[in-house]
């Protein structure tokens, strides 16, 4: 019973605990840069203000995609949470970000279209990376089941150390994070997907972006398998990590977040791969 | 039994020869009722099949079918000569001096020519029903072919011949039968695709002509090397006693070969992706339920013996780059025909991969896929037909005010493209089932192992990457059309359309008693032994393979269900707002990323040919 109630506390308080690490985020990225930030509680603020603000949707189809965005995306989380399997995980996700480029071509909306087609890009760059991390933990523990990987004796980490790098490689792609943050670029292109959202319905694919922030830095935490220390302390470094990056990189053309996805982080996976298997 | 057997193979050829004379009236109703008389055969067949049904036609058929190989081979000839071809001409002296070498050195056949078990019983499904169906549409789009009335009967005629061509390929044992048939599907590909007799039909046929001539070739080969290392007679079951015999990797290889080049793998896709200049009926009936099939049912027959062999690696690792590279290359194709083509010659790779890797699951994952994959791509054709007569659409990027002018059709493309992609339907189960298994695949074949999977997951990436980029083009609309009306494309393209979508749901949700009671006891028969499907729990399991339920069927209702519910939500008392422009008021045309892959399509063939010069070494040594 002990071992179903952390699980499920933790998915049904997701999107509040990613809203928190949002906040703490940019509160963090602010005092890199010599600010003081916004107040932890901010993404709540704007939470609250966005649900007051007037309705208006450009057409329903294109706002129903947004929400089932959030729900497909809760329930990968879940099913990660629950330690499932780990293949489908990512199907999941990917069925999730999926929704969400069809609401962006969905419009006519030029800035819309860009976005999506970007992160129908970003798509291709991390989905076969997060596979190859799935066969990866197959071949260490002989089950797809993320469950299967805190009852190992030993942290997934000292098994598969490429592929953790290779993760850590891909999370900004997923994160949206500066050198990779193609997909929304910014102010570059408007908000790109997101832009044609608004007020209530903006919601959602706000508080989807929390639920990413879980998803990701469960993925991280997974690598340390049973070791809760070692799991805080990834997931830590992973945070201060991404921010020092984001704080001091420059944005990359999608061209060569590609190239460099698929082919230093796939490579890094896949050699991880091959050394776990011929050893 | 045999009655019924000799009814689906006599029966399309009665109504081929009916329907050249029938005026259009009866001719309509006799392929209704055929259509349906042959599917209802081949569901009572897969029923009643439980052990491998032999059976013999009388002597004289042996010499009625060495007669028919040798006309078939003069017409070929007379084709080159009058098509000035070079190529159809050394394929067709290669090919008739094979034969009469082979007709003078083989003894007379002994054993039963013909064999009817669970697998070619499941054939007989897919080729009947699927088949039939596209007889049924073909109906109404030949009418408006623009051609002479005749034509539109031989047409239709054709199609039924090849019907029964294709049910005899898939229960014929005998090698020489096989040889037959294989090549009347090649002569029938050739008609098909020059049906529209300009210019650039001809050349398509005449290549199609060359390259399956090759894997014509090939069985001849075959054939003589089961002669020659004194294996007895040339059949499938003798083939397959063999297993262990020295020299029993050149007769698979050279099958396989066949195989590969009917399933247009690289380099040989060139001939599958010519056809599509044919009548869009062609292209559905080429890619769906026959023709293309007919490659990993080949491995498929053979896969206890093929397992573990140099000829299996070679196998897998052509397919497994065939997969990556037709991806690659269909994300430059905007035609909607291409990039269905290039669909079905990465998927075929996929199917005979996990053919070739024969343990249980993979064997049923590649039934899995060889079923849904001949309806969801059956859908898509027809729907491009109806596309191309109704909307005049061939493009997809022309396609994106398709959502507000013909929302029911946009709708039909969507769900058929989900079908070959997303889960829970059974394309995905298919590839799902591959990526698992790959993984218990990579324990055993370690280094090999692990490219097979990285060329399928990224295969499996750009395959969703264009998949989205198509439908986003077809869901696209504006707020002033936010309440949509079907239109109303024709009563035979409606309900054919209606009936496959329905199949595709049925599929879905009965997706586990098929599992028990369609592909269980079909690899079963395949394996040799019994694979056990049960639930536990919150599990599903095949063989060891194990399959979360509850997270399955989540997934069932979000996606699909979303995707169709989009079409009809409305948000009442939210106002609507005009798109951001910018300032701008220019008319921007939408598009999606264009992508120039198709320039790596010759390194794509050159390797792919590589790879075949490596399938014969590997039987060599």
């Amino acid at each position: 019973m002990n071992n179903l109630l952390i699980p499920v506390l933790l998915i049904i308080l997701a999107p509040f605990i990613g809203g928190l690490v949002y906040g703490f985020e940019r509160i963090v990225k602010a005092r890199m840069q010599r600010r003081i930030g916004p107040p932890l509680l901010q993404p709540f603020y704007d939470f609250l203000k966005l649900a007051d603000k007037r309705r208006m949707i450009v057409h329903s189809a294109h706002a129903f995609f947004g929400i089932m965005h959030f729900v497909s995306l809760w329930f990968a989380v879940g099913v990660l949470l629950m330690g499932g399997d780990l293949i489908l995980v990512v199907f999941l996700h990917l069925l999730s970000s999926s929704l969400m480029i069809l609401a962006g071509y969905s419009t006519r909306s030029i800035f819309s279209h860009l976005g999506a087609n970007r992160t129908a890009m970003t798509l291709l760059a991390y989905e076969p990376v997060l596979i190859l991390i799935a066969v990866s933990i197959y071949l260490v523990t002989g089950s797809f089941d993320v469950s299967s990987v805190y009852k190992m004796d030993q942290p997934l980490l000292y098994k598969l150390p490429l592929a953790f790098i290779a993760l850590l490689l891909i999370l900004p792609i997923k994160m949206k994070k500066s050198p990779f943050d193609v997909a929304e670029a910014h102010q570059e292109v408007v908000g790109g997907v997101e832009l044609e959202f608004s007020g209530i319905f903006f919601e959602a694919v706000y508080t989807a972006k929390w639920l990413d922030y879980v998803f990701c830095y469960t993925l991280v935490y997974m690598f340390a398998g049973s070791n809760v220390l070692l799991g805080i302390g990834l997931m830590v470094f992973t945070f201060l990590y991404l921010n020092a990056l984001d704080n001091s990189s420059a944005r990359v053309n999608y061209r060569q977040m590609l190239r460099f996805s698929l082919g230093v982080a796939c490579s890094l996976a896949f050699i991880n791969l091959l050394i776990h298997s011929i050893f | 039994m045999y009655s019924f057997i000799a009814g689906i193979f006599i029966l399309p050829v009665i109504v081929s020869g009916l329907l050249l004379f029938l005026p259009s009236k009866a001719a309509k109703i006799l392929v209704i009722f055929s259509a349906v008389v042959l599917s209802a055969i081949s569901v009572y067949l897969f029923i009643q099949v439980d052990q491998p049904f032999y059976f013999s036609v009388p002597h004289y058929i042996n010499e009625i079918v060495a007669g028919a190989d040798i006309l078939l081979l003069l017409y070929f000839g007379f084709v080159a000569i009058r098509k000035k071809s070079l190529l159809v001409g050394v394929m067709t002296v290669l090919q008739l001096g094979g034969l009469l070498y082979l007709l003078k050195i083989l003894p007379p056949a002994e054993s039963m020519q013909f064999m009817v078990d669970k697998l070619s019983a499941a054939m007989f499904m897919l080729i009947n029903i699927i088949s039939g169906i596209i007889a049924i549409y073909s109906l109404r789009y030949i009418e408006e072919e623009d051609c002479s009335s005749f034509r539109k009967k031989y047409f239709m005629s054709i199609m039924f011949w090849f019907i029964a061509v294709m049910n005899m390929i898939v229960s014929s044992d005998n090698l020489e039968y096989f040889f037959l048939f294989f090549e009347l599907t090649t002569l029938a590909s050739f008609l098909f695709i020059g049906f529209r007799k300009d210019q650039e039909s001809v050349g398509n046929a005449i290549t199609a002509l060359w390259m399956n001539q090759i894997g014509g070739l090939a069985i001849l080969v075959a054939i003589f090397f089961i002669h020659y290392n004194g294996y007895g007679e040339a059949t499938f079951s003798n083939l397959l006693t063999h297993g262990s015999a020295t020299g029993i990797l050149l007769p698979l290889a050279f099958m396989s070969i066949a195989a590969l080049i009917k399933g247009a793998q690289m380099p040989f896709s060139k001939w599958l992706l010519g056809a599509m200049v044919a009548p869009t009926p062609v292209s559905a009936l080429l890619h769906s339920s026959t023709m293309v099939k007919i490659a990993p049912f080949i491995i498929l027959r053979l896969s206890p013996v093929i397992k573990d062999t140099p000829v299996a690696t070679v196998i897998i690792a052509l397919t497994g780059f065939v997969f990556v590279a037709a991806a690659v290359v269909s994300l430059s194709q905007d035609n909607l025909k291409r990039i269905l083509a290039h669909s079905t010659i990465g998927l075929l790779a996929l199917m005979i991969m996990m053919a070739a890797i024969a343990t249980p699951v993979t064997i049923i994952a590649s039934l899995v896929l060889i079923l849904f994959h001949g309806i969801s791509k059956c859908m898509l054709f027809l729907n491009a037909g109806v596309l191309e007569r109704v909307f005049h659409l061939k493009q997809t990027s022309d396609m994106d005010k398709l959502g507000e002018v013909g929302p029911y059709t946009s709708l039909a493309v969507t769900i058929g493209f989900m079908s070959l992609l997303l889960p829970p339907f059974g394309a995905f189960v298919g590839k799902w089932l591959s990526y698992l298994t790959l993984g218990a695949f990579l324990q055993e074949q370690r280094v090999f192992g692990a490219l097979v999977i990285v060329f399928v997951a990224i295969g499996g990436a750009v395959f969703s990457l264009l998949y989205f980029k198509v439908m986003g083009t077809l869901i696209s609309r504006t707020g002033n059309n936010d309440h949509i009306e079907f239109e109303h494309t024709g009563k035979i393209y409606k309900t054919i359309i209606n009936l496959l979508m329905v199949m595709i749901v049925l599929c879905m949700v009965g997706l586990p008693y098929l599992l028990t009671h369609l592909f269980s006891p079909v690899a079963a028969d395949l394996v040799g032994s019994h694979i056990p499907i049960v639930t536990e729990g919150w599990n599903y399991y095949i063989g060891a393979m194990k399959l979360p339920m509850v997270p399955l069927l989540v997934a069932f209702f979000l996606l699909p269900v979303t995707i169709v519910a989009a079409m009809f939500v409305q948000f009442k008392k939210v106002d609507r707002a005009k798109e951001y422009m910018c300032g701008e008021k220019i008319n921007y045309s939408f598009s999606s990323f264009y992508f120039t892959t198709d320039k790596a399509a010759p390194y794509f063939s050159t390797v792919g040919i590589l790879f075949f010069i490596a399938l014969i070494a590997v039987a060599l040594i």
